[in-house]
């Protein structure tokens, strides 16, 4: 773990103050009352009394299509496109397709993060220059590039297992000299392995100099060793808290990595941020791991051995599967699942694509469907691919985003502690975090609310020429949520509409109406746990 | 039809006589206890920890004497007075022997109340509040002033989680347009959520009614303005509110001082000490009714490391402020720090279980609930004499 970086991040908020006053207008609903004066006919009063005899129905929510639960799973929330290509193509050809997403035809993607981006692009001493004066400006777009490619990518599996193994081998963007040296982390380790190779994966990440910074590797030394590297990578990088290793083990692998360091600011070859071994603090004694010798006079090697015994261990298969199938099916997986998925790890020697392919082929996995509460970044892309599925980039490049992130409490990379952002719904599912949802849920009015029209949603297309209560609230369940509501929960929406507009549900409205009222509508249905559930 | 609108929960404002507010500090990261309370008369200090020891009283930087053996670490200056005022006392040598060095496999067994994983899965809290009547039906009656539940709250029934009181609520216009109304109607047990989401809807009628913004620091109490002060900040309009507050937890991050421990240490106890002196002076004589409880996941190893810090060790130190404390004392049956003393020869041996701690805090200030209960499996002593019945 790591200090805390409270102060740093104070340094960013403040920076954008500005932007804040602007984010609580919005964030706390805003402009409601124009926008109900501008309707025919407000039934007004509503009539109160209440309903407490009314019956509830059993089916609390009728289940998805299993293309949708597939989406769902494997994205930042479904797009209109994407359910139409999983329908074509079935689903083992689209999650086949996703697998190999290098094929995957992004468009300029890469070209506007390259644009809008440029730090993340940057290498550490490139990044050293402006440093600590453009803290802010990384951090922020860091965020931005994590955001645009979760919502628009089209390798959006590819987009959810960088996440996945961000939180896995996590670095806190704000730390110390973390700036300057986490966007290369993102790219070299994060982004370069996603999809391939663990072992290929563990071995970047050690020599990661954001990680030796992070975990304070790059002063661990023969004379006395520091323990936190070698504590996090068993613990939370391979074997798993309950796989098998000793507080002697611990002190061995520390041994190991003594010497293992970076290259600080102001290095003679020009390289800061760079990896490097010391062989004059390295412990060159034999050390034993995991019942392994590690020879005398092994230097380097000594790591990297630690590395291979880690990378080919039973409990990291285990570990990883567990965690694989935790994101992907459920909170607490069932035990077949996690074997295939284990086995698969192992027999392709920690190939990432092949245990995938296991995951996806499990019983629970093709079977099941809303086991999970959507993380917060998935919320919020799942939002724009919602409810503006042609929508361009925000104008404001994605500041509105950023607080919107933050106010969540998942920005990317920001979480403070090695172990990454929480993957339990007992966690985000809170009363904090359900309001903070239904506050966003708000972004429905961008269309009409000026400092917040960054993305631009159709509701012309959406509402597909409904135009009485009960059709607008039909065309916005298929076209916003894309599963059906119960029958129950379809009159409570209709009946909330019918007092708060005092119109009959059947009678047809005058035309642009519906537009007005959609924006509240579609409020309330990616309020719900429809929207959020996976 | 109309749609109900969130139930209003009337609040009672007053807990029985024999239960205090509690407020739960949990220090992440593993704070290190020695150089809080300095053990400067033990001569295996200095020896342990040759560059980061706080020098002995009287010296430049040196610790503030407190009873001849230890001394508070100059930033916890402010904690002091209510020392003196016999409002805190400080256990050393404390924790939960659970064997744990991993931060997050030690902060779930701390928070559970056991010492090893077989042990119950609920938050001992959550224990406590489960077994205890509620003094009322609010919503606010456990608060987690953060975005998420901590684990120690786990098994009491809906805690709130809120990081913002100011920011947890709609404007008028919303709540006019019956979005919160339809919201309820559809998170109706048993769907998904609804538990959570309900108790949302309710603590939002609940905080409009309570004007909680209206409520400025008392006796000239400043917070710090900084995540602890915020929080604390906010811990403090909660108490002086309507809302039967009785119990809220909160975090204070970074302790894992695993390099340049002198800088960093005084940083975070600047910060703990001014924000617990701003929330002690801001409550006044409603401390007679508060027991605050400081504590961490395990102390820090007793010699220093190559980073001029220290990594994960055993023993740690906690603080207990209120009316109710037997303050003006240091618990710790100090076992000593030379080598041969120590836990594994590395780290300070815990000599009170902190659920010792923690039962005589059941038992005397938050209304008798059975320990055995709370901590099965725990064989006691359930009493260190830390607490005024």
């Amino acid at each position: 773990m790591k200090k805390s970086p409270s102060n740093d991040l104070i340094i960013v908020l403040e920076s954008l103050r500005n932007r804040r006053e602007f984010l609580k207008l919005f964030a706390k609903g805003f402009g409601y009352s124009a926008l109900a004066s501008a309707l025919p006919a407000c039934g007004g009063g509503g009539g109160g009394g209440g309903n407490p005899g009314q019956s509830v129905q059993t089916a609390v929510i009728p289940q998805a299509s299993s293309e949708y639960t597939a989406l769902k799973r494997t994205s930042y929330g479904v797009h209109r496109d994407a359910l139409s290509a999983i329908q074509n193509m079935g689903i083992d050809a689209y999650l086949e397709e996703q697998l190999d997403y290098t094929q995957i035809d992004d468009g300029n993607l890469e070209g506007t993060i390259q644009t809008l981006f440029p730090l993340t692009r940057q290498s550490p001493a490139q990044l050293i220059g402006g440093f600590p004066d453009n803290i802010a400006t990384i951090a922020q777009q860091m965020t931005g590039a994590t955001q645009y490619r979760q919502i628009f990518s089209r390798r959006q599996l590819y987009e959810v297992m960088v996440e996945f193994w961000s939180d896995h081998f996590n670095i806190h963007l704000l730390n110390g000299l973390g700036p300057t040296l986490k966007p290369e982390d993102d790219r070299q380790v994060i982004r370069t392995h996603a999809l391939g190779n663990f072992r290929d994966l563990l071995h970047a990440s050690a020599k990661s100099p954001a990680m030796l910074f992070y975990l304070d590797n790059f002063f661990n030394l023969a004379s006395a060793p520091n323990e936190n590297y070698a504590r996090e990578l068993m613990e939370l990088h391979t074997l798993g808290v309950d796989g098998g290793y000793t507080e002697t083990d611990v002190k061995e692998v520390a041994r190991c990595f003594t010497g293992w360091s970076i290259r600080f600011p102001g290095d003679m070859s020009g390289n800061y941020g760079t990896f490097v071994f010391v062989p004059a603090v390295h412990d060159n004694n034999a050390k034993v791991v995991l019942q392994n010798t590690i020879s005398a006079g092994g230097g380097q090697s000594d790591g990297e051995q630690v590395l291979d015994i880690l990378a080919t261990h039973p409990s990291t298969a285990r570990f990883i599967a567990t965690k694989l199938c935790r994101r992907f099916i459920n909170d607490t997986p069932d035990q077949a699942s996690i074997d295939a998925v284990s086995a698969a790890f192992t027999q392709s020697g920690g190939d990432i694509k092949t245990t995938l392919r296991a995951l996806f082929a499990t019983d629970a996995f093709r079977t099941s469907a809303d086991q999970k509460f959507c993380r917060p970044a998935e919320y919020l892309a799942g939002l724009v691919r919602a409810l503006a599925p042609d929508t361009p980039y925000p104008t404001d490049n994605g500041v509105l985003f950023f607080f919107a992130q933050s106010i969540m409490g998942q920005l990317p990379h920001y979480w403070p502690t090695p172990d990454g952002y929480p993957d339990k719904q007992g966690y985000w599912a809170s009363t904090g975090g359900l309001l903070n949802r239904w506050r966003l849920s708000f972004l429905s009015f961008a269309t009409v609310i000026p400092p917040i029209s960054v993305f631009q949603i159709d509701y012309t297309t959406l509402l597909g020429g409904a135009n009485t209560l009960a059709k607008i609230v039909d065309a916005l369940t298929s076209s916003i949520l894309m599963r059906p509501l119960s029958a129950a929960d379809r009159s409570h929406i209709l009946d909330w509409l019918v007092d708060e507009y005092g119109q009959a549900e059947n009678v047809g409205l005058p035309a642009g109406t519906p537009e007005l009222i959609a924006p509240l509508v579609a409020a309330v249905l990616v309020s719900s746990a429809y929207f959020q559930l996976r | 039809m109309a749609i109900t609108s969130p139930m209003k929960t009337p609040a009672s404002t007053t807990l029985p006589a024999d239960r205090d507010i509690l407020v739960c500090i949990f220090q992440r990261g593993a704070a290190d206890g020695l150089n809080a309370l300095v053990p400067w008369g033990d001569v295996d200090y200095y020896n342990q920890r040759s560059t980061i020891a706080v020098p002995a009283p009287g010296s430049a930087g040196g610790a503030i004497d407190v009873d001849g053996f230890f001394g508070l670490h100059p930033a916890l200056a402010p904690l002091k007075p209510i020392y003196d005022a016999g409002d805190l006392a400080l256990v050393h040598a404390t924790g939960i022997p659970h064997g744990s060095r991993s931060h997050f496999a030690a902060q779930g067994l701390v928070e559970r109340g056991v010492d090893d994983k077989s042990g119950p899965d609920t938050g001992w809290l959550g224990r406590h509040l489960a077994l205890s009547t509620p003094a009322s039906n609010s919503a606010f009656r456990i608060v987690s002033i953060s975005g998420n539940v901590p684990v120690s709250l786990m098994g009491a029934s809906e805690p709130l989680a809120i990081s913002n009181l100011g920011e947890f609520g709609f404007d008028q216009d919303i709540i006019d347009s019956g979005y919160p109304a339809v919201l309820t109607s559809l998170y109706r047990s048993p769907v998904p959520f609804y538990a959570p989401a309900r108790s949302a809807l309710a603590a939002m009628d609940e905080l409009q009614a309570a004007s909680i913004s209206a409520i400025t620091p008392d006796n000239g109490a400043v917070y710090p303005n900084n995540d602890l002060g915020n929080k604390l900040m906010q811990a403090g309009q909660l108490i002086k509110s309507s809302l039967p507050v009785e119990v809220i937890c909160l975090d204070s991050d970074g302790w894992d001082h695993h390099e340049s421990l002198p800088a960093y240490i005084q940083q975070s106890l600047t910060e703990l000490a001014d924000a617990v002196n701003a929330f002690y002076t801001d409550m006044g004589t409603q401390m007679q009714r508060i027991t605050v409880l400081v504590h961490t996941e395990f102390g820090r190893r007793v010699a220093q490391n190559a980073s001029i810090g220290t990594d994960h060790g055993t023993g740690g130190l906690a603080y207990l402020l209120g009316g109710g404390v037997n303050g003006g004392q240091i618990v710790s049956n100090w076992p000593g720090l030379a080598t041969p003393n120590l836990e594994m020869g590395e780290d300070l041996k815990i000599t009170t279980d902190l659920r010792t701690v923690l039962s005589e805090l059941l038992t005397k200030r938050l209304g008798g609930t059975d320990t055995s209960q709370v901590f099965p499996g725990f064989a006691g002593p359930t009493a260190a004499n830390v607490f005024l019945s």
